[in-house]
């Protein structure tokens, strides 16, 4: 909007903050015309990925991610349940994404974010058709006791590529989760094993602590179109002013596993489309040395 | 059930007059305008700041002073057994109304009119004496974002178990039935602002009690002085002071 020429005009003696916030999108143009972002990243990088396993003991398993800003906060508590007629063998997962007001200035207490259930279905999705978790393993006595597994992940900063934060939490805490120790008593309930072995009339269900299998962990990558160029990992400046956004979730056999691309103003090509694809490749591989290093970090102790 | 042991130690191994191990830090949330994490003992509690800002209702706005609103809320993890509706139950509102007058009192509102300041604080992990380790969380917050205060106002809790005054209840101690008394104090003034207590309690037993938690208040106090100080000394070394 605007005559064309005016920021032109304006820009060689406007402060560069000014700049940015008056003119975001020629602000953005300028530096993409050098292939780098204003944080000084090339486009195909993404920013500084961290996860810490363990971060609350209450909990079963728990994450703590951070790509960049964006923090996310992922616990796991599991409870004992009655499995459903269908499906006698099999636990649940519930999955639920929080955004409370204190990780970013647009969300009002009382109003829940935009971002908020759709990020959260998108990952229920995610998590369920990625196969990651075999729900059989989730069941104690068929047809009579199973586990509901309660997945919460709390954004504790938004700075963009919420998806792909929440994700890599998710993944991490579901990877730190350990089983509680159970058995079955008289009265056919399921309690918690005492640690020094229970009495003889408890019948140990699950006889120690124990993790799930993983099969495929899924990782993302959300990438913004900008005419020409590619940005992975956006930030939440980028995202505000670039708002087709593409996420691309991989295996990590690199196995497609789902592609989101919810409109926007650029039209993709196919070939715009495998580029994505290809640096979340990229990603993928990054991300599981990452998650490795973590785990890896943990046994130690 | 003992909460103290004859020779004097409680649950955990303190001493009845012994507080938590404190831990803080300052500008966890990058896009706040001031954000604290704050821990005592395992119950850990994350705040954030943002202000002063535009009114965002505005028939709300007051035309000489500042706007102060506050959000309790804990995580669906953060107690022993998973919670159901962590904000907008009865004791989440409570305890917002709490933090916001207790904070409201110590802001100088009047040299920010037409503005809003709001004070988000959430539970990670809730072990006891959530309410102080929330407005210890709130006041380094609001430093970090440097909103002009009168002073850092820190809480600490006490209670009487087996006959002894115990400062900072954890979760256990202060589900067994016995008084629990929180104090918010201000340590440059020497000023109480916030105290509430249940249970019963024999007056001369509570002047003991609320001594004790005032202690507990001046203690946090110069930890969290020691935080800021050591928070500026640093943003000087940035800017090459």
């Amino acid at each position: 909007m605007g005559l064309p020429d005016a920021s032109g005009d304006l820009s060689s003696e406007m402060e560069v903050d000014a700049f940015r916030r008056l003119f975001p999108l020629r602000f953005y143009e300028r530096h993409l015309a050098e292939s780098i972002r204003p944080d000084g990243r090339p486009l195909g990088r993404a920013r500084d990925t961290t996860i810490a396993l363990g971060a609350v003991t209450s909990a079963d398993g728990s994450a703590l991610a951070k790509i960049g800003s964006t923090t996310m906060l992922a616990a796991v508590k599991m409870e004992v349940m009655t499995p459903s007629m269908e499906s006698p063998d099999e636990g649940c997962i519930a999955i639920d994404f929080h955004m409370p007001p204190i990780c970013s200035p647009i969300v009002r207490p009382g109003r829940p974010a935009e971002a908020a259930p759709v990020v959260s279905k998108q990952l229920s999705d995610t998590i369920s058709s990625s196969g990651m978790i075999n729900l059989k393993e989730l069941s104690l006595v068929s047809g009579k006791a199973a586990w509901m597994a309660y997945l919460d992940i709390y954004c504790l900063d938004a700075d963009g590529a919420l998806f792909d934060a929440a994700l890599l939490s998710a993944v991490a805490a579901l990877f730190h989760l350990q089983i509680p120790a159970v058995s079955l008593n008289d009265d056919g309930k399921i309690v918690v094993s005492e640690e020094d072995g229970g009495k003889l009339e408890k019948e140990p269900v699950n006889k120690e602590k124990r993790k799930l299998t993983l099969r495929s962990i899924p990782f993302s990558l959300t990438c913004i179109l900008h005419k020409n160029y590619i940005l992975a990992d956006p930030t939440s400046e980028e995202e505000a002013i670039m708002e087709t956004l593409v996420t691309v979730v991989l295996d990590s056999s690199s196995q497609l596993i789902s592609l989101y691309k919810p409109g926007g103003a650029v039209l993709a090509y196919t070939s715009a489309v495998q580029d994505c694809i290809a640096l979340t490749r990229q990603r993928v591989r990054e991300l599981q040395k990452i998650l490795d290093e973590a785990n890896s970090g943990m046994e130690v102790d | 059930m003992e909460y103290v042991s004859p020779e004097g130690l409680r649950l955990d191994g303190r001493r009845p007059m012994e507080m938590r191990q404190i831990r803080a830090e300052i500008g966890a949330v990058a896009k706040a305008d001031g954000s604290a994490v704050f821990e005592m003992g395992n119950t850990k509690v994350i705040s954030a700041v943002y202000g002063p800002r535009e009114v965002q209702n505005w028939s709300q706005q007051i035309s000489d002073k500042a706007l102060v609103r506050c959000e309790y809320s804990m995580a669906n993890f953060s107690t022993g057994d998973r919670m159901r509706k962590p904000k907008g139950d009865r004791r989440s509102t409570e305890i917002s109304l709490v933090i916001r007058q207790t904070m409201e009192a110590c802001i100088m509102t009047h040299l920010m009119p037409r503005s809003q300041i709001d004070i988000f604080v959430q539970v990670l992990q809730a072990d006891g004496g959530t309410r102080s380790a929330c407005i210890n969380a709130a006041t380094l917050a609001l430093a970090d974002a440097g909103i002009p205060l009168q002073d850092l106002v820190t809480s600490c809790s006490a209670g009487y178990l087996n006959s002894t005054p115990l400062l900072d209840l954890n979760y256990v101690e202060d589900s067994a039935g016995g008084p629990d008394v929180t104090v918010g104090f201000l340590p440059k003034l020497d000023k109480v602002t916030l105290l509430q207590m249940d249970s019963k309690l024999s007056l001369d037993l509570f002047e003991n009690v609320m001594q004790l938690a005032i202690e507990g208040c001046k203690a946090v106090a110069n930890y969290i002085r020691e935080i800021l100080l050591e928070n500026t000394k640093q943003l000087e070394y940035r800017r090459g002071l």
